[in-house]
């Protein structure tokens, strides 16, 4: 009855993410990195700003943010899942659901507001989807006990069919008194999504760092051994961590909405480069572990970089290629520097 | 404790849930076609179960044999569709450059290869994890391909400018078997001997389950990793020439959409098998899985919106059953 079947023991190798070893001379090298990571990113600032005059200036900046808003509030969301769930992506934390669920809540969303309903009721549906889409993905993980990969890849296929059946695969135009504010400008001239991000953070990073839930999340996800042992409600903390994402999911919706003034296809183009933003934002903190501000950085960073490319003229085509660099540039550091002080 | 009272008294139900466990994915598989025999008219008709074959199942297979490659050492692949654009661009490209077939599929079968050594290396030669590596990969390729294709463009064969070899590879049949399906048939038999009867295989397997066992041993489990790994770009690179040999045209980015299917059917194979190892007859019945699932429901007549609804419905069904009667036994 009560004995425990590994389930799928194949997917253990992971020689690139192993956190769990705190050593000095690894303490040392994650510093390292860290501080070259964090020099890269002010070097390419400081090389865009040079280039394009334009970048540094507080209406750029802002616009960087406000077009951030909606990845870096999936990303967040990412993060979360990521911190209860382990490094270890196939097994562990992983929500592919993340993307779809966007585009089912801003589709939710719109529709509401075309049929005439307010704000509040518009936005309460949006974050219920988002809620009742991380509920699913937290039974089915925790309660049926499929591995979050398959177990979100499931619920990635149905919430986007979903939201194909709700919109017909059109676009759904929305216009609402919260959506003329989110997509104005606030105080100097920065966009209302830019101060979203920021806020949304402050209190994401709030609970996720400085709360007890917050710990056990990382207790959980390092060692779910010790944490089941050490008398934590395990279950309750992942499937709690699914369920953020899935609120996340919903509010990004939101906000994507007022960003497009309507729900538009192709969400699940967002996926990947939310996965890469989240795992990227890992080398942004002291431990080398996923934390909420890291996240933001990595956001940020990314967004940086794409601004400066298209104030610079380059191909936008470039990219995606610089980010997949970029990941696999931290990430050789990351483990050749671990292999050098093992 | 549980084990011996369970092997003292065995009880009926036990033993039948212990039955439906080790055979989850035959039962379901049977449980579906049933469904659709009853609920369709036109779906146990010859024509439709060789359409199955031909349109919903051939292409997957492959790239989900490219992906239990991956997966059989511990890893994973997300760039396998990145090695079926590569492959389908130098094919379409250098036949469209007037080189013979043979050659140019050659150089579709290198490309692939080519991409799965750049993941060889990164994840055996530097050690980064196979799930961030071929990220990475995916996401470099994204852009190659955008470069080659000036932001993105297709790749057209004119109509009259498709030898007859091209055409063959996509649209021929031996004996009245198409030739993709031949050719999924060769790599699905020569996958499972060399994963189940040859010596890389059980390593491969072996490094999968314990690596740390493994480099013990002595055995050189990054080579091993390394030749998976390459093998799996190879394999998806068959997939990426018989693609644009079906369609004769190539378009940037198009492998991606055979990437979450692939790991899908890879993972519905492995965690439903008995022993819960990657195996290449269960990533067969997972593509199958998913080749009639989406088959039957388009033979519903359900509005095609529904049908991904019904799809992911189902296969979270079967997941769900799976998981679950696995925890009960």
């Amino acid at each position: 009855m009560s004995v425990d079947i590994q389930l799928a023991p194949v997917i253990h190798f992971e020689p690139g993410v192993s956190t769990s070893k705190p050593s000095r001379s690894g303490n040392l090298a994650a510093s390292a990195l860290r501080a070259g990571s964090l020099v890269a990113f002010v070097a390419i600032l400081l090389v865009f700003s040079l280039t394009a005059p334009y970048f540094l200036s507080v209406g750029n900046i802002g616009n960087v943010l406000g077009q951030s808003a909606i990845s870096g509030v999936l990303a967040i969301g990412l993060t979360i899942v990521l911190i209860a769930g382990g490094s270890n992506v196939v097994t562990g934390g992983i929500d592919l659901s993340l993307a779809a669920n966007m585009g089912l809540s801003a589709a939710v969303y719109a529709t509401a507001a075309q049929l005439g309903y307010g704000d509040a009721t518009a936005v309460a549906a949006a974050l219920l989807t988002g809620l009742l889409i991380g509920a699913v993905n937290a039974i089915a993980v925790v309660v049926a006990g499929i591995v979050p990969l398959l177990a979100t890849l499931a619920v990635m296929n149905i919430v986007a069919g979903l939201e194909l059946v709700l919109t017909q695969n059109t676009v759904i135009p929305a216009s609402t008194p919260l959506l003329t504010a989110l997509s104005s400008s606030g105080p100097l001239g920065i966009p209302a999504l830019a101060y979203v991000l920021l806020v949304f953070t402050l209190i994401a990073a709030a609970i996720v760092q400085y709360t007890s839930a917050g710990l056990q999340l990382y207790a959980v996800g390092e060692f779910p051994d010790a944490a089941r042992a050490a008398g934590l409600p395990v279950r309750r903390l992942v499937a709690g961590a699914f369920i953020a994402s899935g609120l996340c999911g919903g509010f990004a919706g939101i906000l994507s909405v007022s960003n497009l003034s309507g729900s538009t296809t192709g969400s699940g183009e967002m996926l990947l480069p939310v996965v890469v933003t989240a795992l990227l934002g890992s080398v942004f903190s002291r431990r080398l572990v996923p934390t909420v501000i890291g996240t933001l950085l990595s956001t940020l960073f990314v967004g940086f970089l794409v601004n400066g490319f298209q104030l610079l003229n380059i191909s936008s085509v470039l990219v995606s290629g610089v980010q997949g660099l970029l990941i696999l540039l931290v990430v050789s550091a990351t483990t050749l520097l671990r292999r050098q002080e093992a | 404790m549980t084990l011996q009272t369970s092997a003292i008294e065995p009880s009926v139900p036990r033993a039948l849930i212990g039955v439906v466990v080790d055979n989850a994915l035959v039962l379901a598989l049977v449980t579906v076609f049933a469904i659709f025999s009853f609920a369709t008219p036109t779906f146990l008709t010859i024509a439709n179960l060789q359409s199955i074959l031909v349109n919903n199942f051939t292409l997957l297979a492959i790239a989900a044999i490219a992906m239990t490659f991956a997966v059989s050492v511990g890893g994973i692949d997300l760039s396998v569709g990145t090695a079926i654009d590569f492959a389908s661009f130098a094919f379409v490209s250098l036949v469209l450059a007037g080189q013979p077939v043979a050659v140019a599929a050659l150089a579709g079968l290198g490309a692939g290869a080519a991409v799965g050594a750049f993941n060889a290396v990164l994840i055996s030669g530097i050690g980064i994890s196979p799930f961030l590596a071929t990220l990475g990969t995916l996401f470099i390729g994204r852009s190659i391909q955008q470069l080659l294709t000036n932001g993105g463009n297709p790749v057209y064969l004119p109509p009259s400018g498709v030898p007859e070899a091209f055409r063959f590879l996509g649209r021929g049949a031996i004996g009245g078997i198409p030739v993709p399906l031949i050719i999924a048939a060769i790599i699905i038999v020569g996958a499972t001997v060399v994963l189940t009867r040859a010596r890389f295989g059980r390593v491969a397997l072996a490094i999968g389950i314990q690596p740390s066992v493994v480099r013990y041993s002595g055995i050189a489990a990054r080579a091993h990793v390394a030749v998976a790994f390459i093998l799996a770009g190879l394999i998806a690179a068959v997939a990426g020439l018989i693609l644009s040999a079906t369609v004769t045209v190539y378009i940037p980015s198009s492998g991606s959409a055979f990437l979450l299917n692939a790991i899908g059917a890879t993972f519905i194979g492995t965690t439903l098998s008995r022993l819960g190892r990657p195996n290449i007859p269960g990533t067969v019945l997972g593509v199958l899985l998913l080749g009639i699932v989406a088959n039957g429901l388009l033979l519903t007549g359900l509005n095609f919106y529904w049908q991904q609804v019904g799809t992911g419905l189902l296969i979270f069904a079967v997941l769900a059953l799976s998981f679950i009667t696995r925890r009960k036994a």
